[in-house]
């Protein structure tokens, strides 16, 4: 199976041949493994924008490194680079023009990689372990966007050590997404605040979070004309709330739905709630996929307001995702994400990137 | 009538606050709107029951009762009829129908009982004003707060009250399949007038019918609106403080302020709307940050306790802490700052960095900016770079060592 839906066979040498034994569950689904994956858990995975020939992939673990494969149509991934930092890496991004890989840390700092010359250097500061990383291309301005534990947001000129604005938030950041002109922030007591980034970016609206319980992930949608106009929110009690920014109908509009979560059973055993780890929109279909603590993965239309597809279970979290640029790959992470808490952590389990082909399963559901 | 029981003299559904005639009626629109499954459409007799059922035959949990208003979905309160109804909301309705009836009777004194006097308008007597209110905080997000709440109001039939938040109820869990295909498939506003007298569909209806204008957003509607004005004073390529760079005229932009009062309103009451009826979890949650309640009767939220993030609850561990000593610099590695650090203990034991840390809990030196970070010369190689570019690194020791305890995993790490 290549990733691109052309007649390949399968087994090519993009996968790991050690660790598939007969009863093994950490590849269910029969997915292309990335080679050398790293050491650590992986908390954050980034695929090249359309600018770059190709697809390379880039993924932050908590061992402190941000590697990168290529990933070719076979199916192949070809180990390229790595960078350091002195701390977990927490995100990744990449700029625009596909030169630069963006990566925020635990060590409080974030770095512009650049591939070419495969340096990197440190371009923004904080007080606390930095979360989130986003570039920002506007049409009379480029910035990094960094969010950070120490309730701040700061916009970044790489050229400069002093950041070009500092906007504070009601407490630590705990995710965002930005897709210009619009970036939303969610934050540590289910704060949830929206941007506009036109001009300069500034306090657009603090929303009332739709979700009871603390907020883990969101991704921002887009409308059929390709404009930002809401997005998905996870948090760690398996639910997702689709959000629109200024809906004709918010109570229509606006809702949640339940995942990630064990089948409640007949008897009075209690269902498990797991957190939702990561959400990714395909870039074509606009369909979105969720990952979670339950090893598993989903599609869902949100349109339709249906389930495409469940995956089978893998035996640990899945703790990131994303698509690539053009909706033919989604890439999930298999690794360790602390929900079971220190106890469960086990430093010898390997961890795992899956690459699967995305072409076909995320088309949306034919509307009634 | 006229029974001078303890319950009210009517008797009125505690999930909706309907009155009717009769008891029988009563228990005939429980079991059709709140007792009824919405997978397969059989009624049951209580709350409980349609539980049960949905869990059992379905697989499916519910956490609200459908069609019932916010501070009345709980679905575990056994009620049938008028029996089980909470004292406290009992004696809350009689007092609002005690409020009801002087009123009447106060408007019974007009000369003309057609007739609102400026007095009597705000008491809006076409039916229940106190009941109603309840209900009144979800009237901004069915409609927007332009139009006059409850518009339906004087065209309803009397009884149906007009709110009712018909579609989240029907969230609680995607169904595998397709959500119920009563109210979905847009329900056209054109029918909502003879929906409206259908008792088997939702209450959604009346409110659509007000909200006809605009059901699609125009094509071209700004997502910020007012961001949009001020961008047409800057255009310009704009400095590192986002003034430009260009001379342009002296009109330098102030920062947009988003003035969307309609919108705001109606967002944040949406929320609450969505809050209350997107079916509050099994799991209760204490909204106190130290910590959540993860266990419940029926389910059970895989999550540490504390109400930190998964990765904030990592990086506490000293395994996670350690930092390379790095000349010139106070380390960075501290414990990480603000509402965490209360929780961390002064990092007793550990031993790689004793050398390297003076306590610094308040981070002085960096606030917020690089000070002399030799890192930031565009082309010197900081110290954490890597040099060998685009040679398969990961096989190399040099950027191990750092690691101090890492060895053994890297070891362990994959050689391919």
């Amino acid at each position: 199976m290549s990733l691109f839906g052309t007649t390949s066979g399968f087994g090519t040498s993009g996968t790991s041949m050690f660790g598939s034994t007969t009863t093994d569950n950490h590849n269910p689904m029969k997915d292309i493994e990335v080679t050398s994956s790293p050491d650590d858990s992986i908390g954050c995975l980034s695929f090249s924008p359309p600018t770059l020939p190709g697809n390379f992939l880039i993924a932050g673990s908590w061992a402190n490194d941000v590697r990168c494969w290529e990933v070719q149509d076979s199916g192949q991934t070809i180990p390229k680079a790595q960078q350091m930092h002195t701390g977990p890496v927490l995100d990744v991004c990449w700029s625009d023009d596909g030169s630069k890989v963006f990566t925020a840390s635990c060590d409080k700092t974030a770095k512009m990689w650049d591939l070419s010359s495969n340096q990197a250097i440190q371009i923004a500061q904080h007080d606390a372990p930095v979360k989130t990383i986003h570039w920002i291309k506007a049409p009379n301005y480029s910035c990094v966007m960094t969010g950070s534990w120490d309730k701040t947001l700061k916009f970044w000129d790489t050229r400069s050590s002093n950041p070009m604005m500092v906007l504070q938030l009601p407490e630590r950041c705990y995710c965002a997404d930005v897709i210009y002109p619009m970036a939303v922030v969610a934050t540590a007591e289910r704060g949830l605040i929206v941007y506009q980034l036109e001009n300069q970016p500034s306090e657009f609206r603090r929303i009332e979070s739709p979700l009871k319980h603390q907020h883990r992930c969101v991704a921002i949608f887009k409308d059929k004309q390709n404009k930002p106009t809401g997005f998905a929110l996870g948090s760690i009690e398996g639910r997702v709330a689709i959000h629109y920014i200024n809906p004709p109908n918010p109570a229509k509009d606006n809702f949640t739905f339940k995942c990630h979560r064990s089948n409640g059973t007949n008897t009075s055993a209690p269902q498990d709630i797991y957190a939702v780890n990561g959400i990714a929109f395909h870039p074509v279909h606009g369909t979105l996929a969720t990952v979670g603590s339950d090893g598993r993965f989903s599609f869902w239309d949100k349109d339709a307001r249906t389930k495409l597809k469940t995956s089978e279970q893998l035996d640990q979290p899945i703790s990131a995702c994303c698509f690539n640029h053009n909706g033919n790959i989604f890439a999930y992470a298999s690794s360790y994400d602390w929900s079971k808490g220190h106890e469960f952590y086990n430093p010898q389990k390997k961890n795992y990137i899956f690459l699967r082909n995305a072409a076909e399963e995320l088309k949306p559901r034919n509307k009634k | 009538m006229g029974r001078k029981k303890k319950k009210q003299l009517k008797p009125w559904c505690w999930y909706c606050n309907r009155d009717f005639d009769d008891e029988k009626i009563l228990i005939q629109h429980q079991k059709a709107k709140h007792f009824k499954c919405h997978i397969c459409h059989k009624k049951l007799y209580t709350g409980p029951g349609l539980a049960i059922h949905c869990m059992q035959v379905h697989k499916e949990t519910i956490d609200a009762v459908p069609n019932a208003i916010p501070g009345r979905t709980d679905i575990e309160l056994e009620i049938y009829g008028m029996e089980g109804i909470p004292e406290k909301d009992m004696d809350e309705r009689r007092r609002l129908l005690e409020q009801k009836t002087q009123e009447s009777q106060k408007k019974k004194q007009q000369d003309d009982s057609d007739e609102y006097d400026d007095d009597d308008s705000a008491a809006s007597t076409s039916f229940q004003p106190q009941p109603v209110q309840p209900q009144q905080g979800y009237i901004p997000p069915m409609a927007q707060p332009g139009l006059p709440p409850v518009p339906g109001a004087p065209g309803m039939p009397p009884g149906i009250p007009p709110l009712m938040p018909g579609v989240p109820p029907l969230m609680p869990g995607m169904p595998p399949g397709m959500p119920p295909p009563v109210p979905r498939p847009g329900i056209p506003p054109m029918t909502q007038a003879q929906a409206v007298s259908a008792p088997g569909i939702l209450n959604r209806p009346p409110a659509p019918t007000v909200t006809v204008p605009a059901p699609q957003p125009p094509v071209t509607k700004p997502l910020f609106p007012s961001a949009g004005q001020a961008q047409a004073a800057v255009q310009g390529p704009v400095g590192t403080d986002f003034k430009p760079l260009n001379s342009t005229p002296a009109t330098t932009t102030e920062p947009p302020k988003p003035t969307f009062p309609a919108y705001t309103q109606s967002t944040a009451s949406t929320t609450s709307t969505t809050n209350s009826t997107a079916a509050k979890p099994a799991a209760s949650i204490t909204s106190k940050p130290a910590t959540l309640t993860t266990t419940s009767a029926t389910s059970k939220l895989i999550h540490p306790d504390e109400d930190i993030s998964l990765e904030e609850r990592r990086a506490q561990l000293p395994k996670y802490q350690r930092n390379l000593p790095r000349p010139g610099q106070a380390p960075i590695g501290n414990p990480p700052v603000g509402p965490i650090g209360g929780m961390m203990p002064p990092q007793p034991g550990i031993p790689q960095q004793q050398g390297m840390r003076p306590p610094m809990p308040p981070h002085g030196q960096y606030g917020g900016h690089h000070q002399g970070m030799p890192g930031y010369l565009p082309g010197a190689m900081p110290p954490y770079g890597q040099g060998p570019p685009m040679v398969p690194p990961y096989q190399g020791g040099p950027p191990r060592p750092p690691m101090g305890m890492r060895p053994p995993v890297m070891s362990q790490g994959g050689r391919y």
